[in-house]
């Protein structure tokens, strides 16, 4: 019985004796691993992740799915730095030279529009989710790539750059060798206090909790939950675009494949963080969990040398393995639901 | 005396099934002989559809004997169920609308010809006979979604008799039809009991059970209150049987009746309600009642938004009234509490708090757009301790509570948004009596604070003892009204009226 009380609690915050003790098997494993330079790359690698998997976890709150963010963010890196580069430069019939910051805007912007045109198809349009992110997550990766024919692009040494990279490239404290605090990843620990606080603490947040959790039921109790759900898409475009521009500047230079494939990368995060894919479940620091258990055992298995084939073989299994602890999860739930209906069911005396 | 001897084609046996705060059926024994159409009654909850869930091997009853033509089934799952012959027509038959009837006939076994073709000429010759056998001359090449609720329903219940069904349940299958298809089913149904088959009938029809079924079974708060032949036993008999004496009531003392607070005129939805003309004082409760489908809910529903309302004059505190949606109603002043709690009440796996504060979080926010934790817990606790929800604490999810605290908890989360006009469909469906009790206290005291209260409901003994009026619809038409003090109102009287009758003939039957 004591056990069963403290199981579902244990389950819950699972992800955080996980990560440790991941952190410790790559340590006895790699002497490097726990070194200042490494640590700063996980958490630079889990900045972008971060970054795409809050705007997910609020579209999987809701009971919906994006999966086009990583096109969005391709796009986004790719229009921002179109955007920059002067006209003269010998890609893609030459850019427009903007100033950096309109084009940060420009591409913000865009990431939110993509989000509202998906909001509203599934509101609007009455669509399914999955297929009309599906669609989206194809057209914006084509249009890259007619974009820019597939020749990758290098905006490094124009001036306008140095600006536009710095999101994704600068240190916002660095002692050479002992400690370097890159920009992408407070950013994104701001993004994440501020998801929390959006989740928790607004009514926003707090709808779409009760939209995941019953969308009929939130409805009949004054819920607009159309509107939330466009306003949940908004949220995840611009938050991909705001990755595509971290992203530009972490790599560089822009490929016509800049985030392909990292949705599937995204989804497990988020799942495994304890993000239910039915809504109306799930925590940021959940999520949180789930994007550095990634980032770490993505790191640590490069580390190790461990074949690529190998690395995705095992991503794999940890997402099998989230999956079913949270099967586990929901049993315990109804192990004490079971548990306490003699309690509940008793009609109470004094009334 | 002979088919008394004969094993019975259906008998359950103290048959129990419990769900969280309800026992659901208590020791329900229940026998249908060869060649019966046995009729099962009883009020919404009552639990026949329980039972019937049970014998179709949807619900594992938690005791209790099942036996089908003799042979007892332990371990019964709808497939087995199905198998040992028992078959459901629900009102609303399963078909696939865009086959012929022919093809719905032989639905998953079309007969094949060399090569794997079907074999059409086969099917249609095949098709036909086999419905003519059973007193159906239909055209079977017509498209299914051409055909009439009643021909769908006959040629479910044929098809049924092709796959050897010892008992065919019909739930409520007039409901849905006009009167000339309902004297056809009626014939239909006779003519297969002569030929041996067995029926189990649930409708809240009463004058139907006199015309087409052999023996009766009542049902109420999930146990039997009554077996007999139909020749013996009268309709007040049976009224008294299906309403029961009370155990536990609440009683309210009468209300201050205030100014009107909603007023609708000449509302009109056409093919649900006409010619509605209700008003709701403030500090009044008012009743609505009728059979499924006859207006109360509906009328409910569209107040709320969720259906549309129809056309007519309403006003809500003297101003137009109208709402497309709940978020209008809300604001408007109008709550409703919806008849189907886990559908449309409750976010089950959310907290507690979350549900009570859910309509109103936009109050609760500071100036920065924050939800003020503090104002939000005291707003939860203060509504725990008013209404008496029984919950370990705040943060429990909802659908750890039994059926009765879920229920105050919607009602919490509704009296939170201060409504002029509360509208409660169905309010004590499926909680246990002490709930039951609770609940029409809270309704008794929202109505004192000036709030005007409707509840839709077929609990008549309920209505009659919180109501200051009630109203009665019949097919889409106010047809009495009842008014506490003037009207002498008896559960006999008020059920009268449901089945249609008017006025002065309907007492002079009681």
């Amino acid at each position: 019985m004591q056990l069963s009380k403290h199981v579902p609690a244990l389950l819950d915050h699972l992800i955080w004796v996980i990560l440790v003790a991941v952190f410790i098997f790559f340590m006895t494993q790699s002497p490097v691993f726990l070194s200042s330079t490494n640590i700063t790359n996980i958490l630079s690698a889990a900045a972008i992740l971060g970054i795409l998997v809050v705007g997910q976890t609020f579209v999987l709150i809701t009971g919906n799915f994006d999966l086009s963010t990583e096109s969005t963010l391709g796009l986004a890196g790719l229009i921002g730095m179109f955007l920059i580069v002067p006209a003269t430069a010998p890609y893609w019939g030459g850019g427009i030279m903007l100033n950096p910051y309109i084009s940060i805007v420009v591409l913000l912007l865009m990431g939110a529009i993509v989000g509202y045109i998906i909001g509203a198809l599934i509101t609007i349009g009455k669509m399914n989710n999955f297929i009309v992110t599906l669609a989206m997550l194809l057209i914006l990766r084509g249009l890259i790539m007619a974009f820019t024919k597939g020749t990758p692009i290098s905006g490094l040494g124009f001036a306008p750059a140095e600006t536009y990279f710095w999101l994704g490239h600068k240190a916002l404290f660095e002692i050479p060798g002992v400690i370097k605090i890159p920009v992408a990843v407070v950013a994104t620990a701001a993004v994440f206090v501020i998801g929390h606080i959006i989740l928790n603490h607004r009514r926003f947040g707090r709808e779409l909790y009760a939209i995941g959790g019953n969308r009929q039921a939130a409805i009949a109790s004054g819920i607009d939950a159309d509107a939330r759900v466009r306003q949940v898409y908004v949220l995840s475009g611009l938050l991909a675009a705001l990755g595509g521009w971290m992203l530009a500047g972490r790599v560089g230079s822009i490929q016509a494949n800049l985030g392909e494939g990292y949705i599937f990368t995204v989804m497990a995060a988020a799942v495994i963080g304890g993000i239910s894919l039915q809504g109306g479940r799930g925590t940021m620091l959940g999520a949180l969990g789930g994007v550095l258990l990634l980032s770490t055992i993505d790191r640590g298995l490069n580390l190790m040398n461990v074949n690529v084939f190998w690395v995705k073989v095992i991503q794999g299994l940890i997402i099998m393995l989230a999956m079913f602890i949270d099967a586990q999860r929901v049993r315990f739930r109804s192990f004490e639901k079971v548990s306490q209906e003699p309690a509940g069911g008793q009609p109470a005396a004094s009334n | 005396m002979d088919s008394a001897s004969e094993t019975p084609v259906v008998e359950m046996l103290d048959i129990v099934k419990v769900f969280p705060g309800v026992r659901a059926l208590d020791n329900v024994s229940f026998t249908v002989r060869r060649g019966q159409i046995h009729a099962l009654l009883g009020k919404n909850g009552a639990g026949k559809s329980t039972l019937m869930h049970v014998l179709t091997g949807l619900y594992a009853p938690d005791s209790g004997t099942i036996r089908i033509r003799g042979t007892v089934h332990e371990n019964l799952n709808t497939a087995r169920a199905k198998q040992a012959g028992i078959a459901l027509v629900s009102q609303h038959a399963k078909y696939i609308p865009g086959l012929s009837i022919a093809e719905n006939v032989y639905c998953g076994m079309l007969p094949m010809k060399a090569g794997g073709f079907v074999d059409w000429k086969k099917m249609n010759r095949d098709a036909h006979e086999k419905l003519s056998h059973f007193g159906l001359d239909l055209d079977v090449t017509r498209l299914m979604e051409d055909t009439t609720v009643a021909e769908r329903q006959m040629i479910e219940i044929a098809r049924a008799l092709f796959a050897d069904a010892s008992v065919i349940i019909l739930d409520e299958p007039t409901a849905p039809l006009p009167k000339h298809d309902v004297a056809k089913l009626f014939e239909f149904v006779r003519r297969q009991r002569e030929r041996g088959a067995s029926f189990i009938y649930i409708s809240h029809y009463l004058e139907e059970i006199f015309e087409v079924a052999d023996h009766v079974t009542v049902m109420r708060n999930g146990a039997v209150t009554g077996t007999s032949a139909v020749r013996d036993i009268t309709q007040q008999e049976l009224i008294r049987l299906i309403s029961g004496a009370n155990v536990e009531r609440y009683r309210r003392a009468g209300g201050n009746i205030g100014k009107p607070v909603l007023e609708i005129r000449k509302l009109a939805r056409p093919g649900v309600y006409s010619g509605i003309d209700l008003t709701l004082h403030a500090g009044e409760v008012v009743g609505i009642t009728g059979l499924e489908g006859s207006g109360p809910g509906e009328l409910a529903r569209g107040l709320f938004g969720l259906e549309p309302l129809g056309a007519g004059d309403i006003r809500l505190q003297g101003k137009p009234y109208s709402a497309a949606s709940p978020i209008e109603a809300l604001a408007q002043g109008l709550a409703y509490l919806p008849r189907d709690r886990h559908g449309l009440g409750i976010v089950a796996i959310r907290s507690v708090r979350d549900n009570i504060s859910l309509s109103v979080l936009k109050r609760l926010q500071s100036l920065v757009g924050l939800i003020d934790g503090g104002s939000e817990r005291k707003l939860a606790e203060d509504y725990i301790e008013a209404l008496g929800i029984k919950t370990p604490s705040i943060n429990t999810a909802v659908e750890n509570l039994s059926g009765g605290n879920q229920q105050k908890v919607v009602v919490a989360k509704l009296a939170a948004t201060e409504p002029r006009v509360l509208v409660l469909d169905e309010p004590t469906q499926g909680v246990d009596v002490q709930a039951k009790v609770d609940l029409l206290r809270i309704v008794d005291q929202l109505s004192q604070r000036g709030v005007a209260v409707a509840v839709v409901s077929d609990e008549l003994n309920e209505l009659m003892d919180i109501c200051d009026r009630i109203v009665v619809f019949y097919r889409g038409r106010i047809i009495r009204e009842f008014r506490k003090g003037q009207d002498t109102i008896t559960t006999a009287r008020l059920l009268a009226a449901i089945e249609g009758e008017m006025g002065e003939k309907a007492d002079a039957t009681v």
